[in-house]
This record gives C-alpha cells, structure tokens and sequence, in this order.
C-alpha cells in the first residue's frame, strides 16, 4: 500500500525538516480531508488482505470510530457541505491508528517470505 | 496346542540363568533400586528457580517448566487454558512464526498441557540444544506478549473447538462433574470451561499478561529435565531465567471433600462416576497407598491382552460388553480423589454400578482372597513406580512437589509404603468410603441412568 516517498529521507535531515514542515502542513490541509472530520490512515484503500486483516485487529472503540467519521464525511460529501469547524480534525488529532498495525502485518508478511526462502548451512 | 514338559524344563535353567544374570547386572545398574542414578532427580536451584534433573544415558533430553497455574488457581475461567495456548507465541524478541522454525530446525519439539494444578510447558530436544531451549522456556515464562490478536485470531479460536472436544466426552464431563461436587472451588473448578461459560467477558490479552507475570514467578515455577547433565541444566536455567520476575506463590484455599451428586443430561453419550476421597501425591499429609491398591484392586480394565484379568470390577462387568469400567486414584497436592469410571449403554451403566457397589462392600465386609489383595499390591506398586519413570507423568508430580515443598518422588520410599499396605488397611479404606458421603456424577440419559441412592451409596 506503500508509495514510494522522500518522507524518511527529509526527516532524518533537521534543516530539510525545517524547511518542509509548514509546506507539508499547508498541503495536508489544503487536501481536505480534515474538513470532513476524517483521519488521513481513514484514506487508506482498504480493498487488499492486510488493511483487512489490520482493520479487524482495531480495537471495538477505535473501529467504532472509523465508522463513525467514514460515514459523517459521505454525508457531507453527499449534501456538498464542510463540517462546522469544531467538528472538523484537529492537526494534533490526527495520528496514525491503522498504519502500525499494517506496518506490522507487512512486517509477519515479510517474516514469513524471508524464512520460507531461508537456506540452511552448517 | 500342547507344551511338552520337555520345553519348560529346557527353557527353566535358562530362564533362572537370565533372572540371575539381571539381578546381577542390577548392582550395577540399579534397575529398581532406591539409588538409581537414571531415576533419581537431582534438585537444585539455581537463579532463584527450583531444578530438578536426571540424568539418564541418551542423545535426547527433556526439559519442561512446571507452573502452579492449573484451573485451581486460575481467578475466573478459562485462564489456564488460555496460558496454556499461549505458550510459545509471539514474544518480545521474536514471532510465534520464528519459534517454530526455529525448533524445525533444531528438530526438536515443544508442547504445553494443563492439569488441574499445574500448567506444564516442555521442550524435547537433542543434548546439544539445552542452551537454546532452557533460553526458550525462559523467554517464554517471562516475555511473552499476550498481542489481542492473537488471542481472538488464535487462542480463542482453538478454545473453542477444545471446549466442544469436552462436551462430546461424556466420561470426562462425568469426571469433571464429580470433581466439582466433591471440591467445589479450587480442585473442583472445571478443568476446561464448559461450551456455556461466557468465555469473552473474562478473557483479555492484558487480564492474562497479569496472571502469566503471577504464574511464572519464579517461586511458582519449576524446571524438570531428563537427560542432559544436572551441572549444564543448572548453569543454563541460571543464566537465562535470570530476568524471570519474582514474586509470591499462587495461593487457592486448602482442599476439603464435600460429596454429594450431580446430574449432567447430555446426548454425547452415557457415564457415570462414584468417587471417594483417595489418597494424595506422594509425600503429602493426604497420601494413602492403600487407597491406590483398592483402586488396583477394583480396577476394571486389563493390563494383560485376551483376559478380563483378576480386577473385580473387571470380572462383574464381563457379562456386559457394552460399558467400559475404570478405577482410579487421582491425586493432588493436597487432597485426592478415588473414582471409579464406567461409561457405555445406560441400562448396563446401571447395572454395573450396582455392581460396584456391592463390590466395594464386598471388600469392606474383608470377604476378598489374600491371594487378590496381593496381585492388587503389585499392581499398585508397578503402576506409581511407571508413573514416575515414564516422562509425562513424571515430570509434572515432580515439578508439583518441588513448588509445593513436598518430598520429591523417591522410587524406594513409594515402593515400600505400597508393599507395607495389608489387607486390614484395605478393608479400612473401603469401610471409610461406605461410611462417608460419596460424590456421584450422572452424565448422559437422565431417564435411564441412576441416582446415587438407588446403587446404595449414602450422598
């Protein structure tokens, strides 16, 4: 589900950090999703095994959640309408909640491959 | 076919011959001896956790990791079991997926049981990986994650199908029963939750993580290996079990016998068990060798092919084929019970019980050969000194002793206090059961199945 991307190689740089950091927050904002109260890890295609099986690995208040704000962002997209700004997400309230357990899975996924390939010396 | 007398006189010298020759070869070995060094554990402790180890000739070895963190410790249902799955799962180094390929290519093997007491982790392996597996066990005791995941993708999933194993039993449905009426709490809890038990609400990763950190404390836990030098298990289990948390024993109300009756209506199929307060583990206040040799003694099932054998119950049940019967002393830390198991067509269950019954009074009213009681010593004696040897049971009685500061099994001590048992003691221990409330348990087809009052007990 990955992309690939310049993010690890920015932040590992403090003076590019600096420099792209209130570029990066223009541009999520500008995206919109937050206007419609969703999270950016809501984004993620959900259509493949390991989102589906990260998506039943959420704990009951977290997939509630998801639901939730999946559903308020249709309606507004269905009555062409931006939620009130105390409804809408914070910048500080939206964290990963799903990629670290895809991150996870991708990881036994990977662990699995590596060790069906191993070859054994003694 | 027809034995010339020619044949066994030929065959007699030489027999004797043979017998010599082992008794002989027996000083040197010593087979059955009280100082037998392959039978005999050496306990020692090291890194604060309690070791006991054999050493017997061989390339394999055995080490397990006994827990007092059976059903009776457990603070609600399900715990042990879940402990018990969860062993050898992810943990904070490594994946449940790498552990195994890990013991794959070690070609050894890993499995973990519970028991009503205790719950036992062990690793069979070839001598030379005693590193790699005491560091396992370790890990394991001390590391392991308890991710929800797992529990609902694995653990859950695998209880369930256990607990429906369970209820398709019907004997060990009657035995669990039969406990529960006669411990209540503690020995009485069920030794796998029943298919009704609303497993969800008590099981979470994080309730179990807090019991498993009680459960392997190191004074709760024990290490018992076979094969690999004592010298080379203690330094190993020192080093790894190290970062194992210490912290206070598991505690459960002492035992006390209740008795009474209970009836099970199921369509799995028809059992019923009486039970009786028998004799506890070995080196314990409760331990009663006469009790073991009344259950040889009524036994029920032959240790010999082609023949009912001398057992008592195994010669009133011969006319009826379709019920199996079984006696048994199952003992405990600190309390045991004596059933006597038959399972089967319900009209013959009925019967039989009966039967049993007036055995039992049979033997109180002293009305058995000598002749019996002996066979029934024997018997006795051969089966708790088997016990110890094999490896699943012995393991585990000596991992409980150790943890519960009884004497460890001692081969020569249980072998004469079984010789020492006399008829007397026999009859008094059967009197004792008629005299005292027994605990029956009735499971199957209620319609045609007895009470307990109809077989003559007092309940």
């Amino acid at each position: 589900m990955s992309a690939p991307s310049l993010a690890s190689y920015i932040v590992k740089r403090p003076f590019l950090k600096r420099w792209m950091m209130p570029i990066a927050q223009w541009y999520t904002d500008a995206s919109g999703y937050r206007r419609l109260g969703l999270k950016a890890d809501d984004l993620i295609p959900e259509e493949n095994d390991v989102v589906q099986k990260a998506l039943k690995r959420l704990p009951p208040k977290e997939a509630y959640d998801r639901v939730f704000r999946i559903r308020r962002a249709f309606q507004c997209s269905i009555s062409h309408t931006l939620l009130p700004a105390a409804e809408q997400t914070k910048p500080e309230e939206d964290v990963e909640y799903l990629s670290p357990i895809i991150r996870e899975i991708e990881k036994e996924k990977q662990e699995r491959e590596d060790l069906d390939a191993l070859v054994v010396r003694r | 076919m027809m034995l010339s007398r020619s044949t066994f006189s030929r065959n007699a010298p030489r027999a004797l011959q043979k017998q010599c020759s082992a008794a002989g070869a027996s000083s040197r070995r010593g087979m059955a001896s009280a100082a037998t060094p392959g039978l005999q554990y050496d306990v020692s402790e090291s890194a604060g956790v309690k070791v006991a180890n054999r050493e017997v000739a061989g390339p394999t070895s055995t080490l397990a990791l006994v827990a007092k963190a059976g059903p009776r410790y457990q603070p609600v249902p399900g715990f042990s079991d879940a402990l018990e799955q969860f062993a050898f799962k992810s943990t904070l180094k490594r994946s449940a997926l790498r552990i195994n390929r890990e013991v794959e290519l070690l070609g050894g093997e890993v499995s973990s049981t519970h028991s009503r007491e205790n719950v036992v982790l062990k690793a069979k392996f070839l001598s030379g990986d005693l590193p790699y597996f005491a560091e396992l066990l370790a890990e394991v005791a001390s590391q392991t994650k308890f991710a929800a995941h797992e529990l609902s993708e694995v653990v859950l999933k695998t209880l369930k199908y256990r607990q429906q194993a369970f209820a398709a039993n019907p004997e060990a449905l009657a035995v669990d029963a039969a406990h529960a009426v006669a411990f209540h709490r503690g020995l009485g809890e069920s030794i796998t939750p029943s298919t009704t038990v609303p497993l969800e609400k008590y099981l979470s990763a994080e309730a179990l993580h807090e019991y498993a950190q009680q459960a392997f404390a190191k004074s709760n836990i024990a290490l018992v290996g076979s094969g690999a030098s004592s010298a080379d298990v203690s330094k190993w289990v020192g080093d790894f079990f190290k970062a194992v948390p210490s912290g206070a024993q598991l505690q459960s109300a002492a035992s006390k016998y209740y008795g009474g009756e209970q009836r099970v209506s199921t369509k799995a199929g028809n059992a019923l068990v009486i039970a009786f307060p028998g004799s506890g583990a070995f080196g314990t206040a409760a331990y009663k060798p006469e009790a073991s040799v009344l259950a040889a003694l009524l036994g029920g099932e032959s240790s010999i092919k082609w023949t009912p054998g001398f057992s008592l119950l195994a010669q009133a049940t011969q006319g009826f084929s379709q019920v199996r019967a079984s006696t048994q002393n199952l003992t405990y830390s600190d309390a045991g019970l004596f059933t006597i198991a038959l399972s089967g067509k319900a009209d013959q269950i009925t019967s039989v019980g009966k039967n049993a019954v007036d055995l039992l009074k049979k033997v109180a009213a002293g009305e058995v050969a000598a002749e019996e009681i002996k066979k029934a010593v024997a018997l006795a004696k051969f089966r708790a000194l088997e016990s110890a040897q094999t490896l699943e049971t012995g393991l585990e009685a000596t991992g409980s002793a150790l943890i519960n500061g009884s004497k460890p099994y001692q081969i020569g001590e249980v072998a004469q206090s079984i010789d020492a048992v006399t008829e007397a003691q026999v009859q008094d221990v059967a009197k004792s059961f008629l005299s005292g409330k027994a605990s029956v348990a009735t499971v199957g087809d209620l319609f045609q199945l007895p009470y307990g009052e109809d077989l003559g007990l007092t309940v």
